[in-house]
């Protein structure tokens, strides 16, 4: 499929979308039902390969890009992906000119820390897939007291999670 | 000892503060910071607080809380949208351009390799122990910034305690209407917006002066 295309059916698809998989629907319509480029298989996989990876989850789009034209696709999506992240800017812009009000910072702190809440609650599944046993418990509690208290930067505490795991796996 | 970023210095996010990266320190956290962190955007935001806000100082917390908001609203991926609005907060368009790259270009590539990887068909139990681990690090991680996030609102003296209230009652009230009764989250924010709207937060003395 032609890059241009491409392009535009996938940021047609994020434009529409405020959050990670929100584009699916739009996406499986207009690649798997009406051009048949893309099938329901390789849709499923593209989703789960962004979910394996590193990065936003809304990043399956490369993989999406990629089954569709290959390397030259995955960079289409790439763009696809970043495009509407910009229209924030003017918001900013808006926004900030504005935020001495007392009003305007009471309703962005509002939802910041409505924002803490949802991230709790978004914690409450990966804790129950990831929390099977007395290891996984120990992680949880030495990287939250390290990432609370310490200046440690994240990166490590996550390269010293995986490095824990690893040899409790090769010590059986 | 009340964090510095919380200080209201009567130029709130109309200046910069503190001292400003180079292009390629800001490109490079972002980059080190997003593409080590699996869990979904949540978690990427939960560590970029942290490392912007709390380690490097180069946004304030509501600096933070303006990009966090504004990016849930924003089409598109939020975490991409957030990086684009705190790079631009920090070095302008330059900034956004090297954020949203830093944080999704290294991402997008290993995202095509994984597609390879599950299409040749090879997926390794060691591999997955490594990222159950991190899984659970990333639990440790959004608890983390959660404490961080809420941090700021829980003072001790008589006029703070009203600030407690709200900041409890907003973040408690998206966890119960999250958890309890699946509410998704564009709701539950413009909610809290209107809420913050209209219950205005009950200012400490010495931050009452513009």
């Amino acid at each position: 499929m032609n890059f241009f295309l491409l392009y535009l059916l996938l940021v047609k698809a994020t434009l529409t979308s405020f959050s990670g998989l929100a584009s699916l629907p739009m996406i499986r319509n207009d690649f798997v039902v009406t051009r048949h480029v893309l099938t329901d298989r390789q849709l499923n996989t593209a989703v789960v390969a962004g979910q394996t990876g590193p990065g936003p989850v809304g990043l399956y789009i490369v993989s999406v890009g990629y089954f569709v034209s290959g390397v030259p696709g995955a960079a289409a999506a790439l763009l696809a992906v970043i495009t509407p992240a910009f229209l924030v800017i003017p918001m900013m812009r808006w926004f900030g000119a504005r935020a001495s009000s007392p009003r305007v910072r009471g309703a962005i702190r509002g939802v910041l820390l409505s924002g803490a809440g949802l991230l709790l609650s978004a914690s409450m599944p990966l804790a129950r897939d990831a929390v099977t046993g007395a290891l996984p418990v120990a992680i949880v509690a030495v990287s939250f007291v390290v990432l609370s208290f310490t200046r440690v930067q994240s990166v490590w505490v996550m390269l010293a999670a995986a490095a824990v795991g690893l040899a409790a796996k090769l010590m059986g | 000892m009340e964090p510095s970023s919380l200080r209201y210095d009567g130029k709130f996010m109309l200046t910069r503060r503190g001292q400003e990266p180079s292009l390629a320190s800001l490109t490079w956290l972002f980059t080190r910071v997003g593409n080590t962190t699996f869990g979904g955007g949540y978690a990427s935001i939960a560590a970029l607080q942290r490392e912007l806000v709390e380690r490097e100082g180069w946004i304030t917390h509501d600096d933070f809380a303006l990009a966090f908001s504004l990016g849930r609203i924003t089409p598109g991926t939020n975490i991409v949208a957030f990086c684009a609005a705190t790079g631009w907060r920090i070095l302008g368009m330059p900034g956004a351009v090297g954020a949203v790259l830093g944080e999704t270009l290294p991402s997008a590539a290993l995202a095509v390799l994984i597609t390879q990887g599950y299409e040749s068909g090879r997926s390794s139990a060691v591999a997955m122990a490594a990222l159950g681990a991190t899984a659970a690090a990333v639990v440790g991680m959004m608890w983390a910034a959660v404490w961080m996030l809420t941090r700021p609102y829980l003072g001790r003296s008589a006029v703070e305690l009203r600030r407690v209230v709200r900041a409890m009652a907003f973040a408690g009230g998206a966890f119960v209407a999250a958890w309890k009764f699946g509410v998704t989250p564009v709701p539950i924010l413009a909610a809290a917006a209107i809420a913050g709207l209209l219950w205005k937060e009950p200012e400490p003395k010495e931050e009452t002066e513009t």
